[in-house]
């Protein structure tokens, strides 16, 4: 594999998954011919099938080490090796219970291919990039130059500037176009967050506390850390403020647009409490919208005000995507705003009504294009990073969002799913997270260890860090940056000829 | 500012079985060792209470999709698919997801809240190929969904002047017309199968709690349901005007079922009705093609409120029984009426009550967008306490067996707590929208974004 310039802390390991069993695309059945020859344990190199030392009989096949159709091409295939034709071969019915129409099981399976390996997936039956949506991302497709100039992998840069506005403040350049959203401490167990933070140092990227507050956990990875600053104010203090590079404030989330936050009182523990300078038990509201912003004046002053109190922070302001997005951009621009994160329809969320996150404001697709071009006639767009999210969930996604015109994009799922989550959508519910990704329960948030969590992240990052470097050198471009607003590179489905 | 208006749930289980979604089976190579027990934290593995050093049968009701005992039970054991009941009971336009969520929401009366993105395809044929807007920044309402500010649900039924008369003096000539007012845009329909005399009874009493009303035909209403009367919309055929007086005279509402000839005889029809009720009356008519003629030759004909009622998918009726007939949905409906009466300067002296097909919270403040005033709902007060609704290979309404014994107050609570999530549904998306009146959402297309016109402005530009 050619190097690109990823930075130097970038270690690719190994990392397998913390279960025994994946989940299996396949079923090997086993008919009552079977005679127990163990002809199949012989020949299958995957290891589907076991006859252990002084058994004579073969175990039931493991169905998730099976590669499926494909095997049948290969001489070693136990469909045909096997004498008797006991064995057949079928879609698994446990796979259609994995994923959805937005993350299908192969794109999870992808995903936790590269979070195991640090690569795309080598496996040709999984469709990992795209997803069963039918609208669009999952219908627009790249639209490659039969031959484009030859540019060595070793010279293309992946990193963006996050301060176009030449004011002074932090000179901002993150190494990869992506960096991960904000998760509140309680939202998520402390060894997600944390890893989260620690991957984002070693990818030269950015993590964000979400809205809970700061905790001391995550100093060692300060200058990697986006503090938010959301309308409940909790945990907000000076301080707080003046140890990052860069403050988000959350004006809404994309997944509960128009709503506000609503931290159950069981969920409030002491930590939390204290985190967020609350009365331990309490409901937790946060309100909609900031009662001190009612205007582009007043959301001026919000910025003014951290401005003042940290001097060479940068501001992000994060938005929904209302049918005026592209105006109340442009307002934060004027506003003094160094970014711009618009956050989608269909993005991810610990918890969010169903009727909100299917029907209010629109998918990121639309907004990236409104807010682009809207910037553009407006003579600012070289002067503001434009970060989309919600719906950003593979190295595929984020190529085309930026080819309809953002600099790079903010994840959540991605990297949960990096550390197994399956999407079952149970994050508030009860004691939380089965899976100890999104639950502060003293038994579940000590399923896996901060090691093992950080080291799935970096390989996710660089599996998407890789395909966008094969998708640039296809492009013949030397830098992310060159693919910014080129929507010519794209096709859709529907309507391109 | 009126009394604020609340709907009182409490969880209220129906102990009957309903839809799972998952089925998981336990292999012969189980090896009894209860690693599935141990991290199960829904409780859905167990050992045999008569056998504890056997494993019981899982018990799925309760599973959550985690997949952890699937993926750590040691042999691989462990087997989990769709379960048959759900994937069956699917059809075109109702969904196994929309029983589960509204049998849920009859039990506790509770927004659906989950963690995770949105699942489901970008966009739908219908309802589903439009979002709704929100206010950022720059928003006229502060804060309605905790209770700070008030958003107002109140719809009124009626007909409205077009203008004020003045006579030369300068004094107001206009008499106001007679208005309904119902705190909620939701009518119960007509009950699409036949119901025992408890869930009749819980049907009027659960309207009636919500201070809404349920459309009922006069020849149902039993002498000891007369007391609920101002909650009841006895629905007749103008022949039968002066065989129900008795039931029409102390109605709030009355439907009549349409026909070609009402419209001529309407002026009439109102006459003979007014003689013994202040009942403002509603017209009751088919979806079909021409619809929109229809419906403006009522308003000039002097209608008070016009029900324009869609099958139960939310589709156009095909009244000729056309070969090929390709029915339009209700949301484009919706809007071809209402744009019909907008260019005609007469929509705003009618009501529109639109119903068909209306399934979850969001078709309500949907169909009010595309320029509805109410709506009327009649299969999911039933999919609240347990019908099974299959569309292949024709409709087929079940109610559960034994519905017939449930207590009327079980029965009321659980159709109360479905209005109470859907009204709190409804509040969600109008504080959103920074709208504080549902009045405010008819014909709000502004505050509407339709797939169509998003995807041709932008993918459709871009490439061309």
């Amino acid at each position: 594999m050619g190097e690109n310039m990823k930075p130097s802390t970038v270690k690719i390991k190994k990392m397998p998954s913390r279960f025994k069993h994946q989940v299996p695309k396949y079923k090997i059945t086993r008919s009552d011919d079977c005679i127990n020859c163990g002809t199949c344990a012989k020949t299958c190199p995957y290891g589907v099938h076991e006859r252990p030392e002084g058994h004579n009989r073969v175990n039931p096949p493991i169905n998730y080490k099976c590669i499926g159709f494909e095997c049948q091409s290969k001489e070693f295939c136990c469909l045909t090796q096997c004498p008797r034709q006991a064995l057949s071969l079928s879609l698994n019915p446990m796979y259609e219970t994995l994923g959805d129409y937005r993350w299908t099981a192969d794109m999870i399976t992808g995903t936790w291919i590269m979070a195991e390996t640090g690569y795309p997936p080598e496996r040709t039956d999984l469709e990992y990039n795209v997803g069963n949506s039918g609208g669009g991302f999952d219908k627009l497709r790249f639209k490659f130059p039969a031959n484009p100039p030859k540019v060595d992998k070793a010279e293309i840069s992946t990193a963006i500037e996050l301060n176009r506005r030449n004011d002074g403040r932090a000179p901002v350049v993150i190494s990869t176009p992506v960096y991960g959203g904000g998760m509140s401490f309680g939202s998520v167990s402390l060894p997600t967050m944390v890893s989260k933070a620690h991957n984002a140092a070693i990818w030269n990227t950015f993590t964000c506390t979400g809205e809970g507050g700061y905790p001391e956990i995550l100093m060692p990875y300060d200058d990697h850390v986006i503090t938010q600053v959301a309308t409940g104010l909790f945990g907000v203090r000076e301080e707080t403020i003046q140890r990052v590079k860069i403050i988000e404030f959350k004006y809404a989330q994309g997944a509960k647009p128009g709503l506000g936050g609503h931290l159950l009182g069981e969920k409030n523990t002491e930590s939390v409490a204290k985190m967020r300078e609350a009365v331990k038990g309490a409901s937790l509201f946060s309100p909609f919208p900031f009662h001190s912003v009612y205007s582009i004046e007043d959301h001026k002053k919000h910025i003014d005000w951290i401005k003042e109190m940290n001097p060479i922070a940068l501001v992000s302001v994060k938005v929904s995507t209302p049918n005026d997005v592209d105006m109340v951009a442009v307002g934060s621009y004027y506003a003094g705003a160094h970014i711009i994160h618009i956050d989608g329809g269909y993005g991810g969320t610990g918890a969010a009504p169903d009727i909100a996150k299917k029907n209010i404001a629109m998918p990121i697709e639309y907004a990236i294009t409104k807010v682009h071009n809207f910037l553009k006639a407006e003579g600012a767009r070289d002067a503001v990073t434009l970060i989309a999210s919600g719906g950003i969930r593979t190295a595929h996604d984020l190529v085309k969002a930026i080819c309809l015109g953002a600099d790079g994009a903010v994840i959540g799922t991605a990297e949960l799913v990096s550390l197994e989550c399956v999407r079952c959508g149970n994050c508030e519910s009860g004691r939380g997270c089965s899976r100890g990704i999104a639950s502060t329960d003293s038994e579940l948030a000590d399923l896996f260890t901060e090691e093992w969590a950080t080291q799935r992240l970096t390989n996710m990052y660089h599996a998407w860090n890789y395909q966008l470097v094969e998708i640039l050198q296809k492009f013949g471009m030397k830098s992310v940056k060159e693919l910014v607003g080129r929507t010519d590179l794209l096709e859709h489905i529907d309507y391109s000829k | 500012m009126p009394k604020k208006y609340h709907i009182y749930p409490k969880v209220t289980p129906l102990e009957m079985e309903y839809l799972y979604k998952f089925k998981i089976t336990r292999g012969e190579n189980c090896i009894n060792c209860g690693k599935c027990t141990k991290v199960c934290i829904y409780e859905a593995h167990k050992r045999r209470k008569d056998d504890p050093r056997k494993m019981a049968d899982p018990n799925t009701v309760v599973c959550r999709n985690c997949f952890r005992c699937i993926q750590e039970c040691p042999r691989g054991a462990l087997e989990k698919s769709l379960h048959q009941d759900y994937v069956n009971i699917s059809g075109f336009y109702w969904k196994a997801d929309m029983f589960l969520t509204l049998w849920k929401q009859a039990e506790d009366g509770k927004v659906p809240v989950t963690g995770a993105g949105y699942r489901g395809p970008f966009t739908g044929a219908g309802f589903d190929s439009m979002w709704t807007d929100m206010s950022e920044i720059v928003r006229p309402t502060r804060d309605g969904i905790h209770g700070r500010e008030y958003i107002s649900t109140g719809v009124e039924l009626g007909r409205k002047h077009n203008h004020l008369a003045f006579d030369t003096e300068g004094r107001l000539l206009t008499q106001p017309h007679p208005t309904v007012d119902i705190p909620i845009p939701i009518l119960f329909d007509i009950p699409p199968v036949e119901l025992s005399p408890n869930v009749m009874l819980a049907l009027i009493k659960a309207a009636s709690e919500i201070s809404t009303c349920v459309i009922l035909p006069a020849a149902d209403i039993k002498p000891e349901l007369k007391t609920y009367i101002a909650n009841i919309i006895p629905f007749i055929t103008e022949s039968e005007i002066d065989k129900y007086a008795d039931i029409l005279k102390n109605a709030r509402l009355v439907a009549i079922d349409y026909t070609d000839a009402l419209p001529d005889k309407l002026a009439a029809i109102k006459e003979r009705i007014k003689n013994i009720s202040n009942a403002v009356t509603i017209i009751r008519v088919p979806a079909i093609s021409g619809i929109e003629g229809i419906v403006s030759k009522l308003v000039n004909s002097g209608a008070e409120a016009i029900h324009i009622v869609a099958d139960y998918r939310g589709q156009e009726i095909n009244k000729d029984k056309e070969a090929n007939f390709k029915p339009r949905l209700l949301k484009d409906i919706i809007r071809s009426i209402h744009l019909k009466l907008v260019e005609e300067r007469i929509r705003d002296e009618i009501t529109l009550i639109f119903s068909g097909g209306m399934a979850m919270a969001e078709h309500v403040p949907k169909s009010m967008l595309c320029g509805g005033d109410l709506t009327a709902i009649d299969i999911p007060l039933l999919i609240a306490l347990g019908a099974r609704l299959y569309e292949e290979p024709e409709k087929l309404l079940l109610l559960p067996d034994g519905l017939e014994k449930i207590p009327v107050d079980i029965i009321t609570q659980r159709m109360v707590n479905l209005m109470c999530a859907w009204h709190s549904q409804i509040l969600e998306m109008m504080g959103a929208m920074g709208i504080r009146e549902a009045r405010r959402l008819r014909g709000e297309t502004g505050r509407a974004i339709f797939f169509e016109e998003i995807d041709q402005e932008t993918f459709g530009k871009l490439f061309k």
